[in-house]
């Protein structure tokens, strides 16, 4: 191949009708020398650069094999050549630096630049030259100035030039038929450009600053749900072991982690070396309370896998390997775990799939092991491939990157919002978050109106840097004011006001809850366990903890539940909670910390999630995950004697509430002896509404004064 | 409310046409001296000369005690002159003299809606009614009472009583336009302002109410034309100007709309809704600080002007001032700003 470049160039030179500038002896006349030199160069950049050809065109050869379609993203080829290319640079620099209009070797800087670093400006530069001076310098050339123009947001010139490559393949169509098929993908790319470009979407994009990026490469953002710690990889020159990628010549990766002090990012620190090793250590996901880490690392050569770390304490346990219904020979790289943390969603590039990367997801079995993988389907997955996944907190919304449907180039990020179990047709998020290059590993903060993403784009720290992007939503429109008299006899105007199309931004319906576990009289953290119940269902959606060290825990509650809370751990009395949200209960942060009591006489807990028929003593079905849980508290104390005590609000007459609540703690009673508690171990007290620990003029404190409560009698 | 019967007492004449003059012979009895000091009550109480008034009738009252109308309209007098107690007093012995008049009835509800008691105001309206169906004023009035809590289709059904009963009851018109106007029945509003200006184009207010209703119905031609119309009646009436600027605005206009905002400033430098609005202008142009030092000058002008604070949040969020747009929705909301929440909601969550 590289004889057939050299040749190619040499016949090029006695080229008559072009503009192009050949390296001879005439046109150079009074600089012999240094045309010398130049030529020298010129043939040690060919060299480099056919070799580097050479391995280009047996990769997309390759490509094309395994996929059935050209590359769509320039990072499809990043790694073919790369080397020689690179090496190929300072020559042919040194030769155009003496000779800058010559067809052919800007055409050949173009491809080292597109393959290296496209969006530098000097890819176009090179590109449009090569073709001013001849637009037959290679055949191809049409195409990768098109790409370029694409990479740009030119869009109306890559279409152009699309069109003109498109010409010359038609020429042989037959032949052509995968080349002509990219290129019509690449207009349509280039069309969807248009249009999203043209309606922008209002967002603000701030770089995360100095405490996460620095001029080495920071990407694969993970958050937890309330925003206050950022998991990432990174590519320092503090990488554990030291050692640089042969590949790209860039420091191993490993990963980072900031948290959030006063709203502002302390300095990233590497994890440990429990997490972080010689080779790559990148962030493949992160539970949204920030104590499960996934990890991708290529420590076997079978395409890199999955593993999982948890949080003990301040440090993160050694990563276990996920097992094989997750990991296989090929492979495996971002997961996300659905809020209640049953199912994890990931990216594999395994056989049998839709594309050359397909998004799965595995549910929890009874064992607490990950189950089989099962892809998600062509409405999300297309044969060009999908990447970083990330499901939203709200458990109704997926984020991910595709290089299909109607992308604008590369990958882009789209949303795909599940309805009846099925993952809604996915939509773009539009310019500017999504451009032409590659734009993945996009994760949203629970509130659903930030975002975080990486960039290379200029003005950051270098290389790729960490970004936060605010949804703006539409356009907000500025209110007027007006004034009418509307009523003949109002002699004054009536003020009022015109509302111009007021605009809703969409947010998330969710709540976070979080705080700290604490015990009740040392006041030192505790590591606890979190059921999360649907009370509805009866059933424990998730079981979390909280941190061993900090006490601090963190759920997401995605609206439309009655969910019940328990917080417990051995010894020590449990606390319940209950957040019944409506379909329609907007993006809220609960901060309740909780002080658990040991099982001593006089400690009293509220049972929250008992709940009573209106005005009635019968006990709601829904009541009995937290009965059950009483059950089991009072067979693993069996010398525990309590009190169940029933109270109201002041709502209705004394007496009526008096026996309305002695009612209630007697079905509380008498459910727990049906159970088999002994029922010389429980006393029914009705306090009516005598004993409030809230006010009564609020429909929050009503409902907090309505309550069961029990009380350790003897022990 | 206190405003509406003061209109009436002194503007508009109706109600004291209810209570009519009555005749006196040139030889006086002390009826006649009593009718006498009645009918010059009641020209006093049209100039609104009210203490005179009280005078007048009680002369009349002391001469002959069980004259009804003399205390129903001292009644009028008095709530006029704010004594409710003696006003009410006046009008429950005129219903004990003679309880088969519907204009004393009529009276007491208007006493009882000056004093804010529409219930009350409610039944003595009804009582009217029930003596004289066809009494324009009582619906009209019912009407009011039926507008002020929202009842609008209730409203409009009155004020079609009104306008039954009289055909040239501007006011009806206007107020059941205004009914229609919050129902968003814009075209049905139109159709009765101007039917309103084809009774009495002096009206000024109306001539502002239909532009509105063509503003609403995104009319805007039509709606700075009649904006402009109120304005040539009444070239001080700066409502209209800045009610024909919002029509510009709302059309695009954003140069004409400037110039209404501003000439509203030269008549009057501390126009809160002009500083107000110049700053929507100013948002829109995404001259953000322009924007928002316009609407901190509002705030200054006026400090309960929620638009204002809205729409300072939005120049601040756009300059990056976080806390301070969010600071500012929030005191939109307080005043009354509902667009504010969804802003919040999104926005201000740390």
């Amino acid at each position: 191949m590289k004889k057939i470049y050299l040749l190619a160039f040499c016949s090029f030179a006695f080229t008559l009708f072009s503009q192009t500038v050949e390296f001879e002896k005439d046109n150079f006349p009074s600089k012999k020398e240094e045309l010398k030199i130049a030529r020298k160069q010129l043939d040690v950049g060919i060299n480099f650069y056919s070799q580097a050809r050479e391995e280009f065109n047996d990769f997309k050869k390759q490509f094309i094999s395994t996929t059935k379609h050209l590359p769509i993203s320039h990072h499809d080829y990043r790694g073919s050549g790369i080397t020689n290319f690179r090496n190929a640079l300072a020559p042919l620099n040194t030769a155009n630096n003496f000779n800058p209009n010559n067809a052919r070797l800007n055409y050949m800087l173009g491809m080292v630049w597109f393959i290296t670093e496209p969006s530098n400006p000097l890819t176009l530069k090179h590109f449009e030259q090569a073709y001013a001076l001849d637009k037959k310098v290679e055949s191809d050339i049409c195409y990768w100035l098109a790409w370029t123009y694409q990479f740009n947001v030119r869009w109306d010139e890559a279409i152009a030039k699309y069109n003109e490559y498109l010409v010359f393949l038609n020429l042989k169509a037959k032949n052509n038929a995968t080349e002509i098929e990219d290129v019509n993908k690449k207009i349509n790319e280039c069309q969807n450009g248009k249009l999203f470009s043209a309606n922008p979407e209002r967002v603000f994009v701030d770089n995360l600053g100095s405490a996460i990026n620095t001029p080495y490469p920071e990407y694969g953002a993970a958050i937890t749900a309330d925003e206050e710690t950022i998991m990432f990889t990174a590519r320092r020159d503090n990488t554990m072991g030291g050692k640089k990628d042969e590949g790209d010549n860039k420091y191993f990766e490993d990963v980072y982690i900031s948290t959030k002090l006063n709203g502002k990012w302390q300095p990233s620190k590497p994890l440990s070396k429990n997490v972080n090793t010689e080779s790559h250590d990148a962030v493949a996901g992160l539970s949204l309370d920030g104590s499960k880490l996934f990890i991708y690392r290529d420590l076997t050569k079978d395409g890199g896998d999955l593993y999982e770390t948890t949080l003990f304490g301040t440090d993160w346990e050694p990563p276990i390997h996920l097992n094989k219904n997750i990991n296989t020979k090929y492979h495996e790289n971002t997961a996300s775990l659905s809020y209640d943390g049953r199912q994890l969603y990931f990216v594999t590039n395994k056989d049998a799939g839709i594309g050359e990367g397909d998004i799965y997801v595995c549910e929890l079995d009874a064992k607490g092991e990950w189950g089989p993988a099962k892809n998600i389907g062509a409405d999300i997955n297309t044969k060009y491939g999908e990447d970083g996944v990330y499901v939203h907190p709200d458990g109704k919304t997926m984020y991910f990157s595709s290089k299909g449907h109607n992308s604008m180039g590369g990958y882009d990020i789209f949303k795909s919002e599940l309805n009846n179990g099925k993952w809604g047709k996915p939509v773009n998020l539009g310019y500017p978050i999504n451009g032409p290059d590659d734009d993945v590993f996009f994760v949203v903060a629970g509130s659903g109106s930030r975002g975080y993403f990486a960039s290379a784009k200029q003005g950051g720290f270098g290389d790729q840097d960490l970004y936060r992007i605010t949804f703006l939503g539409p356009e907000k429109q500025p209110l007027l004011n007006t004034q009418d008299q509307l009523l003949a006899m109002v002699a004054n105007p009536v003020s009022n006001l015109k509302t111009e199309n007021v605009v809703e931004v969409k947010v998330a319906k969710l709540t976070i809850l979080k705080g700290v576990v604490t015990d009740a009289k040392t006041t030192k953290p505790l590591e606890a366990s979190i059921d999360l119940i649907d009370n509805d269902k009866n059933i424990i959606l998730a079981t979390f903890k909280s941190n061993s060290s900090t006490g601090k825990y963190l759920v997401t509650l995605p609206s439309g539940k009655n969910y019940g809370i328990a917080v417990k751990r051995d010894g020590y009395l449990f606390h319940s909670e209950n957040f019944n949200l409506p379909d329609n209960a907007d993006f809220q942060e609960f901060n309740k910390d909780v002080a658990l009591k040991k099982i001593e006489i006089g400690s009293t807990i509220v049972l929250r999630n008992i709940f009573f028929d209106f005005d009635k003593a019968t006990i709601r079905p829904e009541s009995a995950n937290e009965l059950e849980r009483l059950i089991k508290l009072l067979n693993d104390n069996p010398t525990l004697k309590i009190e169940l005590g029933s109270h109201t609000d002041s709502k209705g007459s004394d007496d009526y509430n008096l026996k309305l609540s002695d009612n209630r703690s007697k079905s509380v009673v008498d459910y727990l002896i049906a159970k088999g508690i002994n029922a010389g171990r429980l006393v029914a007290k009705g306090y009516g509404e005598t004993k409030p620990i809230d006010t009564n003029d609020t429909d929050d404190g009503r409902q907090n004064n309505r309550r069961t409560e029990f009380k350790i009698l003897e022990k | 409310m206190r405003i509406i019967l003061l209109s009436v007492l002194c503007c508009v004449g109706i109600t004291i046409h209810a209570q009519d003059t009555v005749k006196v012979a040139s030889n006086l009895t002390p009826d006649q001296q009593a009718e006498l000091d009645y009918n010059n009550g009641l020209t006093a109480l049209h100039k609104n000369e009210c203490a005179t008034a009280v005078d007048l009738f009680t002369k009349a009252i002391t001469a002959k005690p069980t004259f009804d109308k003399a205390l129903s309209n001292r009644a009028i007098a008095y709530t006029h002159l704010k004594k409710h107690t003696e006003a009410v007093t006046d009008i429950n012995q005129a219903i004990k003299l003679n309880s088969q008049n519907p204009e004393t009835y009529f009276n007491k509800g208007l006493i009882y809606f000056d004093m804010s008691l529409k219930d009350s105001a409610n039944v003595a309206l009804d009582n009217c009614l029930k003596l004289n169906p066809g009494h324009a004023e009582a619906s009209y009035y019912k009407g009011l009472l039926l507008y002020e809590t929202k009842e609008f289709d209730k409203a409009i059904e009155f004020y079609t009583k009104a306008i039954t009963s009289n055909p040239n009851y501007t006011y009806a018109y206007n107020d059941r336009a205004s009914a229609k106007r919050a129902k968003q029945d814009y075209p049905g509003a139109i159709t009765d302002y101007e039917k309103a200006l084809t009774i009495d184009n002096s009206l000024v207010f109306i001539h502002n109410n239909l532009g509105s209703a063509y503003r609403l119905n995104k009319n805007y031609d039509k709606a700075v034309n009649a904006y402009s119309k109120a304005l040539q009646a009444n070239p001080a009436y700066l409502i209209a100007l800045i009610n024909r600027g919002s029509a510009n605005f709302e059309n695009n206009n954003l140069k004409a709309a400037q110039a209404d905002f501003e000439e509203v400033l030269k008549k009057q430098p501390n126009n809160s809704s002009a500083y107000n609005n110049l700053a929507s202008i100013a948002i829109k142009n995404k001259e953000y600080t322009k924007g928002k030092n316009m609407a901190t000058k509002a705030i200054e002008h006026d400090a309960k002007n929620g638009p204002a604070y809205y729409n300072r949040g939005i120049a601040k969020q756009m300059l990056r001032e976080e806390e301070g747009c969010c600071a500012d929705w929030k005191k939109a909301l307080e005043l009354g700003v509902e667009s504010a929440k969804s802003f919040i909601n999104a926005s201000c969550i740390d």
